[in-house]
């Protein structure tokens, strides 16, 4: 999973071609600049209709067909209660404090970083990205060797005798919690820096001038201009959280167990696709809603705006 | 962050809290990396005695790593193809011409990045395996271009668009076709951000886990997969080194990335967006 999902995307340009107008000529090289777009576009849209809309559709399928053949809600009743709905929960619960633990941490280095002098902030989000970069897989290997019983972390702590050592730090939430949380704070670091950066230095100096506390400034100035991107930066930690695997399979416990796990085993081990394939699509549809949050606030964000412009 | 900023406790609070951060980024990986090279493949550090044994393991008889590195590669080339044709064309399509449905084919393009990688995986899956597809280097390669496609459209769309459209219109204007064009005047100029396409594909791939997973067979395995396997079921120390390789290949491409973009075009090619130097240094006096 590494190195997939970043990357703020580019904004979406305007189609560069100017709007057809009169003269015969120009009409027909618009119609020509259409064909070359359908013709150039065809490749990745039939690719993706077939190995990724296709597949997903059939999932969808599978997950609403019985043994028999007929339609069924069967899989989706199953998939909501007893040990699969704890999964659905202990999912949610894993993905809430990671995007929580992920947002305070990003927070803080966004805002340190955000006002470094260029080198040395650029020296930093270094350090930010190149992880980002590397194998989760790897990453969440290093943390074994770090939090085991016998790992770095516990070898120093017994060699000064701190009472208690060693302490269990894998195989539990907190070791699930500080494995994600590593692999998520990229995400939410860049997002809150991007944010940071653009904001006008003078407004927190001019409620200064008028009066305002620290605090207040804090609270009145500076965070309601972070807020959007930090609705934004969870929002987009806890999705990409939702459908994790790797740390939580690696770093976790029984009591652990993701969603993402679930369906690996189900398919894997019970041949039991039916059920995966329903847990795949409530995941899918978990996901759908944040995106749609996302899109709200948004939408709403700007409605707001232009209220107060106009 | 205000509220602390201008005394000197504060800066200092925040100081120590930041390194404390950044340590938390990097320590799996510095450690991961001086391990390998340590006698003891777990635990103590620093090492007491230095070794290179677990890299000479990795090649011994009987090792299964060399056969899961030479998948992995091939399957990483053959997505790197793939996704550059498919990006390519993509992004042509995309910034250069008419395309109806626009937005749609851009959300599209870009859908796989969200959607959970399990449901992706569990959907090829179901593709692949009546075709008893599993195990093969195509149906990974087609898996893998899934995620590694949008990411070069990515690049390349920037890529294009920092191109000044003019020079392909006067070329045309001289009457020069439409390959022409691309072969002598579009590709040349593109070939920077190409490059970085190129390696943010081939280490997507080569990096990629959870496709892997579902597409393996049993007896075929990329390097993740079998490095995956080993972490949860077995003890085998010269993990250390293959994670140590992993993470040279990772160094390695990022740095041949930077390099490409300093020497060429596409300066803005979405990803690593705070390049030192350049992205940072608007506005950003310290105060």
């Amino acid at each position: 999973m590494a190195g997939s999902v970043l990357a703020p995307a580019p904004p979406a340009p305007g189609p560069k071609a100017p709007a057809a107008s009169q003269g015969r000529l120009r009409r027909a090289l618009s119609e020509r600049r259409t064909r070359f777009g359908l013709l150039n576009a065809a490749p990745v849209v039939v690719y993706l209709l077939v190995l990724f809309v296709y597949p997903i559709f059939s999932t969808l399928l599978l997950s609403l067909k019985s043994e028999d053949g007929g339609w069924t809600l069967h899989w989706y009743a199953n998939a909501l209660q007893g040990s699969n709905l704890k999964v659905l929960l202990t999912t949610l619960r894993i993905s809430a404090e990671t995007s929580l633990l992920s947002l305070v941490i990003g927070f803080m280095l966004a805002a340190a970083v955000s006002r470094l002098k260029p080198m040395w902030a650029g020296l930093v989000m270094i350090i930010v990205i190149v992880p980002h970069f590397i194998s989760a897989l790897v990453r969440t290997y290093g943390w074994i060797i770090l939090l085991g019983e016998h790992g770095v972390i516990n070898n120093a702590l017994t060699d000064l005798d701190v009472p208690g050592a060693p302490f269990q730090m894998l195989y539990n939430e907190l070791g699930v919690v500080i494995g994600t949380t590593s692999v998520m704070l990229p995400y939410t670091v860049l997002l809150l820096y991007a944010v940071m950066k653009g904001i006008d230095r003078r407004l927190p100096a001019a409620a200064a001038s008028m009066g305002a506390g620290r605090l207040t400034i804090f609270r009145r100035v500076y965070l309601p201009m972070v807020a959007p991107g930090l609705i934004n930066a969870g929002i987009l930690c806890f999705i990409l959280c939702l459908g994790y695997y790797l740390t939580p399979a690696l770093m976790g416990g029984p009591k652990q167990t993701m969603v993402a796990s679930l369906i690996s085993e189900q398919v894997m081990k019970q041949s039991q696709w039916n059920g995966a394939a329903a847990l795949g699509i409530i995941l899918l549809l978990l996901t759908f809603a944040g995106l749609l949050l996302l899109r709200l606030i948004k939408v709403v964000g700007e409605a707001a705006k232009n209220r107060g412009t106009s | 962050m205000i509220a602390l900023r201008s005394t000197l406790t504060g800066r200092i609070v925040l100081t120590v809290l930041s390194t404390l951060v950044l340590l938390f980024l990097a320590l799996p990986i510095v450690l991961i990396v001086v391990t390998s090279f340590g006698s003891d493949a777990f635990g103590s550090f620093p090492p007491d005695s230095w070794t290179l044994g677990w890299y000479e393991q990795l090649f011994a008889d009987g090792s299964k790593w060399p056969a899961a590195l030479s998948l992995s590669a091939l399957v990483a080339s053959l997505t790197t193809v793939f996704s550059l044709v498919l990006g390519m064309t993509a992004a042509t399509a995309l910034v250069r011409s008419k395309l109806p449905l626009r937005s749609a084919v851009y959300g599209l393009v870009l859908a796989p990045l969200v959607i959970p990688q399990v449901v992706i995986a569990l959907g090829l899956f179901l593709l692949f395996e009546p075709a008893s597809m599993l195990g093969s280097p195509i149906a990974l390669a087609l898996g893998h271009t899934v995620l590694a496609s949008p990411i070069a459209v990515m690049i390349l769309m920037a890529t294009l668009q920092g191109i000044d459209e003019r020079l392909e219109d006067a070329a045309a204007s001289m009457g020069a076709g439409r390959l022409t064009v691309a072969r002598r005047i579009t590709l040349p100029l593109a070939m920077p951000g190409m490059i970085a396409a190129a390696i943010f594909s081939f280490i997507t791939s080569f990096d990629e886990f959870f496709i892997s997973m579902f597409l393996s067979s049993v007896d075929t395995t990329t390097l993740p997969v079998q490095m995956f396997n080993v972490l949860q079921f077995d003890v085998d120390p010269s993990v250390t080194a293959v994670s140590a390789l992993l993470i040279a290949v990772a160094v390695v491409a990022l740095v041949l990335v930077a390099a490409v973009r300093r020497l060429g075009v596409g300066k803005q090619d979405g990803l690593l967006p705070t390049e030192p130097g350049t992205g940072l240094s608007a506005g950003s006096e310290a105060s």
